[in-house]
């Protein structure tokens, strides 16, 4: 594998695979900025091979797989001869419409991969919140600053998983913090809650809303999503991903009158992933 | 055949796509919108866009996706 130092190096491995196609598969939608920032910090690396190229992630500990292959029997066969999959601890997304992922899965899982969970994503219009929920009074949301860089990460890193969720590192807090991406709510100068989105025009994703555990049950996370819709007027379509049996934040995005979209993301890991 | 304005219909349909100059900064397609049109005017047209061209430049608007079909070879 060779460390990927410039966007136009990706585009033009994707190209290599396309050439060609039968039926092109790929599970990387990567944008210019975020590609930039991965190469920006070492992250991603590229092997190119026989109709198809491998881009590894680094994130955290393990790394996350993306693929573009001329067609399915490529992908299976070129993966599975993949020497960094049976080497480096990889987890890979796969993503579409639910019922048309049945081949890429066999794909990946011929390779050694298992099914670890499924996201959905869950996606409302720009309609406002109409809500009678009351508000503590004392809560008070305010955009996260850099000092609340370790605080978020550690209530990040203890309240959701690092496969499924794909944690940012602190460079990518920071930046977020930067861009006024994160609100809080703190409680006798601690970290209560947080709501982690990233706007676009008009379509906005949260990418994390979670309250502390010591302070649940005080509707601090109500107040940050109203918070949320009431900053972002403009937006036309609100959407986020969160894991398919999680029926409770599931149940609370429904509230806020979220729903499936029809998009899944399956997410799998290899054996050197012991989770 | 389809025309483009109703192709990106189908993809997102909340959105007004003859009202927008810059569907990428205006968060009407996302990458993986960007995918799934690639695929559909793939298969739409017969062609098949390089993946070099698959970035945001020729997915600003409806102008510059046209340019894109010409580029291929398809009067859209």
């Amino acid at each position: 594998m060779s460390a990927v130092t410039t966007v136009g190096q990706v585009f033009d491995a994707m190209q290599q695979a396309k050439n060609d196609a039968s039926a092109f598969c790929t599970n990387f939608f990567p944008t210019q900025g975020r590609l930039q920032d991965w190469i920006d910090h070492d992250a991603l690396l590229v092997e190119q091979r026989a109709g198809a190229v491998f881009f590894l992630r680094r994130d955290h500990e393990f790394w996350h797989l993306y693929f573009c292959a001329a067609d399915v029997p490529t992908l299976r066969r070129e993966l599975a001869a993949f020497p960094s999959v049976k080497s480096e601890p990889v987890a890979v997304d796969l993503v579409g419409k639910e019922g048309a992922l049945d081949s890429l899965l066999s794909a990946v899982e011929f390779a050694g991969f298992r099914r670890y969970c499924r996201l959905l994503r869950l996606a409302r219009s720009g309609e406002r919140v109409q809500s009678a929920e009351s508000s503590p009074a004392d809560a008070q949301v305010q955009w996260g600053d850099p000092t609340d860089l370790l605080a978020i990460l550690e209530l990040l890193e203890a309240s959701f998983d690092r496969y499924a969720d794909q944690l940012p590192m602190p460079y990518e807090i920071q930046a977020a913090l930067a861009a006024r991406q994160i609100q809080v709510v703190k409680c006798d100068g601690m970290l209560a809650a947080l709501l982690y989105s990233e706007t676009q025009g008009f379509t906005s994703t949260v990418r994390y809303w979670v309250v502390a555990e010591r302070f649940r049950a005080q509707r601090l996370g109500a107040v940050l999503m109203r918070q949320y819709f009431a900053s972002n007027p403009a937006v036309r379509r609100f959407i986020l991903w969160v894991t398919a049996d999680n029926e409770n934040a599931v149940g609370k995005y429904r509230h806020y009158g979220y729903a499936p979209d029809g998009l899944t993301d399956h997410v799998l890991l290899n054996s050197l992933i012991r989770s | 055949m389809k025309q483009l304005p109703n192709i990106l219909k189908e993809i997102r349909p909340e959105f007004d796509f003859t009202a927008s100059q810059d569907f990428i900064a205006d968060g009407m397609l996302d990458s993986f919108d960007m995918m799934t049109l690639v695929a559909t005017l793939d298969k739409t047209y017969g062609i098949s866009i390089q993946g070099t061209d698959i970035v945001p430049e020729n997915f600003k608007n409806l102008e510059t996706i046209a340019a894109l079909l010409r580029q291929c070879g398809v009067q859209p």
